[in-house]
């Protein structure tokens, strides 16, 4: 009934001398990309280096919710198609990626918090995507476990409901498109990190590791929280980003108790039950530059007080783990994605920061279409780098954008 | 049961009963019983059912490593009762099961595993599709282990501490508190944590010979007894370490016993210095079947004997791996179990007195064999041992098997504060390489067992921390390095982890049911890295962590890899060490926020609060949400408002002014003195972070407001814009110093009037003015004449203490005149008429000052000030792609759109920041911000409200304001 | 993780008492002669240095100094100023 047991992502590849293109980071973008190139455009000669192993970056830390009701026209049509992809892909990919679309609640503790909850709920009406806003009644009915009393910090007046969202299984994406890759001839290089970049007369020529020299004409740098600092070192070239350690953390496993995804962003939470029955929770970050991914003393306590009040029956459970990942934040909360600019060759996709997960199926399609093509689809001519010279932010976030990196 | 109730050793009160329910009965215990082991007294063997393929776990360590004997608890989910202390009136149940923990009628699982091989879930049930929100529903219900109710609610007590300490010494074993004692004789602040509810660590319950006079248990109670009697050391007991982070700040929750006014309490301690002394557990033997009911540990055996005086079983056998499996062996054959047979895995290396022991009571011994099958289905019936090449094979009838391949150190407070692991050959445990700075081993963890070596260690230890602290302990250090060194050192361990088996039932992880055989198919399948084998498999994920597979796993990969000469890597270990209810990790949970000097009199009349900010403020006066009233008492007569959340601030100092130039758009050295002047500041995108009116009180002495929300970040704001300058001004934030009341209307110059020791005519005091004067002789103000609400308009500035005198003046002057409170909403409403910003509202980060039509505040002649934001609004000054402000009138003159509704026409063109019916007006009006292409007044505008279903609403952009638009009622 | 800063005023302290201010960038430029690019440049890139950065703190909930420190962004502990290399 199950086939042998056969290597998933095929038999250790060994590094050739010269790939088409060359992928730096084997996390879900790098992944994605490799896997489009090589099934849509037929570029097969191309390889992903992962200085650790798939799924070491964000691609394995991350609490996988997917949703597709962000603020603006630019970001949520790529989130939609995303959100469409994870039952294909699971087909396609012949892995069950265990798409659980079980509904995102984002409470909203105002009355003003409501109404700017409505332009998100209007924005993904008018493109066609279910959302709605719930009063505190119909949003306890829903999810009897929130706690709708107002004698919390934060009472809770209604909150945005959009169904299709939920979660899926962050490692299984991974896995299956790293098999999907490795299907259509990618080569995946574990234990294999980029150590620089070449370029000549403003072209790419090549990429150091540290396992030999790679000659190649496209570099696609998708590394995650690391891409940054990379990108800097190596090239030179500066970027609107902060690298900041974000946490989650999971409880013991229950049986079925909590129906849906609840986030409060006044609270600095959510929390959604994964299908193994643990409660999984974060959000907080430390407002500062860092690459440790350690835990903090004050976010797992943060985050008992937040979950105490809005989903006081918690309070019975315990935390069983925590842990932290980078996440490479924008002024504007939206991404960075370009390419050929300044370096004709050079790719880039980063900025995630604690919201990269949902989209990489989708972005990394468009991102092979760009990289196989050389011209910049228009699904992602928005998240241009200079856009911030242009004092074009994106308005992903309402807030302001003050002089620290405090988003 | 019969309890062996005299035994010395004991942690059991034998005279004190406690009771609890189980199954419908009431089961008795004893005062000092764990759950688990009050139940075992009672002859319950089976505790709870595993997670996937439902086989009966029984009791197996006693110090919570695994879910075996998780149960539900007074409603609470996955409680630990091996070390739960029993109280009276528990209601204890079984947990994940179909019928009882003894009968599962999900026990068929069992014969399932087949089909279940390592991440069988990515593998199978997407096809079809369709089937698969069924599947998923059934994982769901099939997965996770205790229930809980959604409406549960924590009964009890839940608290914090934050003690300081010198030394923090975790462990209160026999290293450890010989830790606390050395550290102690400097002086210093000594904390001292045990996770266990007493003192003594491995020494508390054995018998062994200490020296000539003393047992271990004798030396342990001896130790704990001058640890207690020494002032400067603190002992939190039944105190768990869950976090270990840098410049050592230890987290860690500490039970309360009956006497405790709090269940549980968090604590965060910051030390100087630290000594982990945890020690060990053991490292589970893997073998068909090797956690079925009847299978425990070395330890656990021995304690249910020694502290709960339970026999754990009548007739045992013995598969260990350690001098501390023979030592038990014999102690309990002296306490009255009979034994079968003890194999010993190890070829040599016992110690010989040991031996000898065991043949005194003629218990047979085998070296070299192994645990390879336990038989029986519920609980344990025999068991089958082999060499460890699995060349012979002998079996033996039981209903005990103690069962342990050796040691593994507890070393998670380390790797917790960053320490680096490698496996030492010799120990066979996973030992720190270098320690981070002012941290200190001791003890067992070090892989010592001679009792004076602990010891020693610990003092050493003890000794190092107390010189991390500035005392000079360098010689008696020396001293007990040599005493230390004279002794016995680290102990030979042993590595093997599995018996000869396939291990189709041998199981790595009890929590997640993960086989030897799992393991294999995981690395087959390419998942190399102990990490991604943990992933993979679920091993060391469940309730437990890794306290069950944590040393195992990285030995079996670097076993099955051995052709690469892969060294075992331990796998990472993640706060919190031991699982911690959400209430404890709260704890206190205070909910702090700020209320102005007037709170109670808002509450009095009727003021229905929100919470903004860090304040809460009166939005409405009435049920009445549209605040018509409040609204039209402002417009035809005077109304009340409490402002005194505005952030107000004094700047003075030689550089006052040109900070101010710094931060502000306008110019501000145009500020005249008995004048207001309303100024944004942007930030360095142009957008627009605050407005406010900012007086001039003398050469280079301001006095200016923000906005509530900014309040809290203006000082920083100035300071941060000018940290290069060296400029030397004074900056004072005053606002929970001073109240402000807002007093607004036609009549609010009468009102004021009869109370203010001021002329108040317009001539004297005209708009946009500033001027001091008191009330009632008595009281000093700062008086603006503003218009934010539109109409006549006095803005008092006051002390705090103040505050409830002038507003009750103020309110008794205006009864004549029918004065009445508004809220924060109805000057939302007031304020829109005249189309005034509320920034936040009608701006986002798209918008800079120049969108929002607030152009005219820039003055752009001052590069010099290099002030913030100009740069930016004269890079976009020309960019004809940005949003603009702009105000609308719906066609449909009683129908509002919500606010955050959207403008479109094929595409989003904008978004209605803020729109209400007017009374005054008897119009629906609003603010949008729109493409600028739509800006154009005039142009109509179509709104997409959420759930039109497609019917979007009509507006048409007409000019600003929409009351009163040549200002003249403010001026009145 | 538990961050510790050193306030020039107040001494080694509970980093949540403290505000992130950004990498040091140096004064503001004068405003002649910028370029969008250099003034984005200067507004919003940054390093991201995986290592020793210095960086701007404010003691926020404390005496409101504003001051720079060296931090290693890879352990989160503040260092000594680094020799400058040659
Ligand atoms: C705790 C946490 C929770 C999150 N929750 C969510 C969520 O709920 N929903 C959501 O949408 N997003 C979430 N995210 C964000 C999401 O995980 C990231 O945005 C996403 O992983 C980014 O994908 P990536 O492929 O760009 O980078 P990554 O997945 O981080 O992969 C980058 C890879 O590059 C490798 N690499 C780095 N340097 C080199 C080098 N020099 N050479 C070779 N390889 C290198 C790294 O080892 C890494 O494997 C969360 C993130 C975290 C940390
Ligand atoms: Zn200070």
């Amino acid at each position: 009934m199950f086939g042998r047991f056969k290597p998933l992502w095929g038999k250790k590849p060994q590094l050739k001398s010269s790939y088409d293109a060359v992928i730096i980071g084997g996390g879900l973008h790098g992944l994605a990309t490799a896997y489009f190139l090589a099934k849509e455009h037929g570029m097969n000669n191309i390889a992903i280096l992962e200085k650790r192993y798939i799924g070491f970056g964000g691609a394995g830390r991350n609490t996988a919710i997917v949703r597709a009701n962000q603020r603006t026209q630019e970001n949520v049509p790529l989130y939609k198609e995303a959100l469409d992809l994870w039952p294909i892909l699971t087909k396609e990919l012949d892995y069950n990626l265990m798409f659980n679309n079980c509904g995102n609640l984002n409470l909203m503790h105002s009355e003003a918090a409501m109404n700017t909850a409505r332009m998100n709920v209007c924005t993904a009406q008018f493109h066609g995507i279910k959302s709605h806003l719930l009063d505190a009644k119909q949003l306890k009915e829903l999810e009897p476990a929130i706690n709708i009393s107002p004698d919390i910090t934060y009472p809770i007046h209604g909150a945005m409901f959009h169904p299709p969202g939920g979660v899926v299984r962050h490692d299984a994406v991974v896995w299956g498109l790293a098999k999907g890759a490795a299907r259509y001839g990618v080569h995946i290089h574990q234990q294999t990190e980029a150590t620089a970049i070449h370029t000549k007369n403003g072209k790419i020529t090549g990429v150091d590791t540290n396992r030999g020299r790679i000659h190649t004409p496209r570099v696609l740098v998708s590394a995650g929280g690391y891409s940054a600092g990379m990108i800097n070192k190596m090239l030179g070239i500066r970027l609107p980003i902060s690298v900041l350690t974000i946490q989650a953390m999971v409880t013991q496993p229950l049986k079925p108790v909590l129906n849906h995804v609840v986030s409060s962003g006044m609270y600095h939470a959510y929390a959604n039950q994964t299908l193994k029955g643990e409660i999984a929770t974060g959000a907080h970050m430390d407002p500062w530059p860092n690459y440790t991914t350690l835990t903090t003393a004050h976010y797992i306590k943060h985050q008992a007080e937040a979950l105490s009040d809005f989903l006081p029956f918690l309070r019975g459970v315990k935390f069983m783990r925590t842990w932290a990942g980078l996440a490479d934040m924008t002024p504007d909360m939206a991404p960075i994605i370009d390419g050929n600019d300044p370096i004709d060759g050079f790719y880039m996709n980063c900025g995630w920061g604690y919201f990269g997960f949902k989209s990489c199926t989708a972005t990394g399609r468009y991102l092979a279409k760009f990289m196989a093509g050389g011209q910049c689809p228009d699904m992602l001519k928005p998240f241009t780098l200079r856009r911030y010279e242009k004092h074009r932010l994106m308005g992903e976030t309402a807030a302001l954008v003050s002089y620290s990196a405090d988003n | 049961m019969n309890r062996l109730t005299k035994l010395p050793t004991l942690r059991i009160d034998p005279s004190e009963n406690r009771s609890l329910q189980y199954k419908g009965q009431t089961y008795q215990g004893v005062a000092g019983d764990t759950v688990a082991t009050a139940l075992y007294a009672n002859g319950v063997r089976v505790f709870a059912r595993s997670l996937k393929y439902h086989r009966p776990r029984g009791l197996y360590s006693l110090d919570g490593e695994c879910s075996n004997t998780c149960m539900q608890v007074d409603d609470i989910p996955n409680v630990r009762t091996e070390n739960t202390l029993l109280k009276n009136g528990m209601q204890v149940k079984d947990q994940n099961v179909k019928g009882s923990a003894e009968f599962d009628w999900m026990g068929f699982m069992d014969k399932l595993d087949c089909l279940m091989p390592a991440g069988f879930y990515y593998r199978t049930m997407h096809k079809p599709a369709s089937l698969w929100p069924i599947a998923m529903k059934q994982v769901r219900n099939a997965a996770g282990l205790g229930k809980i109710a959604p409406d549960f609610r924590m009964k009890g007590d839940y608290t914090e501490i934050y003690p300081r300490a010198a030394v923090c010494v975790i462990g209160g074993g026999a290293a450890g508190m010989t830790a606390a004692l050395a550290a102690a004789e400097s002086g210093l602040r000594v904390v001292l944590l045990d996770a266990r509810p007493w003192l003594g660590g491995c020494f508390d319950y054995r018998v062994s010979a200490y020296d000539q006079e003393k047992a271990l248990y004798q030396r342990a109670r001896e130790l704990a007894k001058a640890v207690e009697a020494t002032p400067n050391i603190r002992v939190f007991k039944h105190t768990a370490v869950v976090g270990v982070y840098n410049n050592n700040l230890i987290t860690a929750f500490q039970v309360g016993g009956e006497s405790d006014s709090f269940n549980e309490r968090y604590l965060e301690i910051r030390a100087t210095s630290v000594v982990v002394a945890t020690g060990c557990i053991e490292r589970p033997l893997l073998f068909e079947n090797n956690e079925r009911p009847g299978i425990m540990q070395v330890g656990c055996a021995h304690r249910l004997a020694r502290t709960y005086g339970l026999l754990p079983g009548n007739q045992a056998v013995f598969s260990i791996g350690h001098d501390l499996g023979l030592e038990a062996a014999a102690d309990l054959f002296d306490l009255g179990l009979q034994i079968a047979c003890v194999a010993d895995i190890r070829a040599d290396g016992q110690d010989p007195q040991l031996l000898l022991a065991l043949t005194k009571r003629n218990i047979p011994f085998l070296r070299g064999w192994v645990a390879c099958e336990a038989h029986g289905s519920r609980q344990v019936e025999k068991v089958t041992l082999s060499t460890i090449d699995g060349s012979a094979k002998r079996q033996f009838g039981c209903d005990l098997l103690v069962a342990s391949a050796g040691l593994t150190p507890i070393t998670g407070p380390l790797t917790l504060a960053q320490a680096k692991l490698k496996y030492d050959m010799h120990t066979g445990y996973f030992l720190p390489v270098d320690l981070p700075a002012k941290t200190h081993i001791a003890g067992r963890l070090t892989g010592l067992q001679h009792a004076l070596a602990i010891e020693a260690s610990g003092r050493l230890a003890g000794l190092n921390a107390a010189a991390d602290c500035g005392f000079d302990t360098a010689k008696s250090a020396a001293e007990a390095g040599q005493q230390l060194n004279a002794l016995p050192g680290p102990e030979r361990g042993t590595r093997l982890v599995s018996a000869p088996v396939k291990g189709r039932k041998s199981f790595i992880c009890f929590d997640e049911d993960t086989t030897l055989k799992n393991i294999k198919q995981a690395i087959e399948m390419g998942f190399d890295v102990p990490e991604l084998i943990k992933r993979f498999t679920s091993a060391g994920t469940g309730p437990g962590q890794g306290g069950i597979p944590g040393h195992n796993l990285p030995l079996l990969v670097s076993e099955y890899q051995a052709r690469t000469g892969a060294k075992p890597i331990p796998t990472t270990v993640r706060p919190p060490l031991v699982p911690t209810f959400i209430a404890t990790y709260a704890g206190a949970n205070h909910d702090m926020c700020k209320r102005t000097p007037l709170h109670d009199l808002q509450k009095k009349a009727g003021g229905v609060f929100r919470r903004m900010g860090v304040w809460r403020r009166a939005r409405y006066f009435s049920e009445d949400f549209s605040c018509r009233e409040e609204i039209l008492n402002v417009r035809n007569n005077v109304g009340l408002l409490d402002a005194s959340t505005l952030g107000k601030f004094r700047i003075h100092g030689p550089d006052a002014l040109k900070a101010l130039q710094r931060v502000y758009v306008s110019n501000m050295a145009k500020v005249a003195e008995g004048r207001v002047k309303y100024s944004a500041m942007c930030n360095d995108d142009g957008c627009v972070i605050d407005d406010g009116v900012v007086v001039k009180l003398a050469e280079n002495d301001y006095y200016f407001t923000t906005s509530t929300g900014r309040a809290g970040e203006t000082v920083e704001w100035i300071r941060f814009h000018t940290r290069y300058d060296g400029w030397d001004f004074h900056l004072v934030n005053l606002t929970d110093a001073m109240g402000v009341i807002n007093i607004s209307g036609p009549n609010a110059c009468k009102v004021l009037a009869k109370v203010a020791d001021t002329d108040l005519a317009n001539e004297a005091f005209p708009f946009s003015s500033y001027r001091e004067f008191t009330i009632r002789k008595k009281i000093p103000v700062r008086a603006m004449r503003l218009g934010f609400v539109g109409e006549l308009s006095y803005e008092l500035h006051a002390d705090a203490s103040y505050m409830p005198a002038l507003w009750q003046i103020i309110e008794e002057a205006g009864q004549e005149f029918g004065i009445r409170n508004f809220g924060v909403e109805a000057q939302n409403v007031l304020r829109l008429e005249k189309c005034h910003i509320i920034l936040g509202q009608e701006s986002e980060q798209r918008t800079n000052l120049l969108d929002l039509g607030l152009g005219f505040l820039w003055h752009r002649n001052k590069p010099d000030a290099k002030t913030v934001g100009a740069v930016a609004l004269r890079q976009t000054e020309k960019d004809p792609g940005r949003f603009r402000l702009v105000g609308f009138k719906m066609e449909d003159p009683q129908r509002p759109p919500r606010d955050g509704s959207i403008i479109v026409d094929q595409r989003i063109r904008g978004y209605v920041c803020t729109a209400r019916k007017s009374f005054t007006l008897n119009e629906s009006v609003g603010l949008a911000l729109v493409d600028a292409e739509l800006a154009a007044l005039g142009t109509r505008l179509e709104i997409f409200e959420d759930e039109c279903n497609g019917k979007r609403l009509d507006a048409r952009i007409v000019p600003m304001p929409f009351y009163d638009p040549q200002g003249e009622r403010m001026k009145m | 993780m538990a961050l510790t800063i050193s306030c020039p005023n107040c001494g080694k302290r509970n980093g949540y008492e403290f505000r992130y201010g950004g990498e040091d960038k140096g004064p503001r430029p004068a405003e002649e002669g910028l370029t969008p690019q250099s003034w984005c440049d200067y507004v919003h890139m940054n390093n991201c240095v995986a290592g020793i950065q210095k960086e701007w703190w404010c003691h926020k909930n404390g005496c409101g100094a504003w001051f720079t420190i060296f931090r290693n962004t890879l352990t989160n502990l503040e260092v000594e100023e680094p020799e400058a290399k040659l």
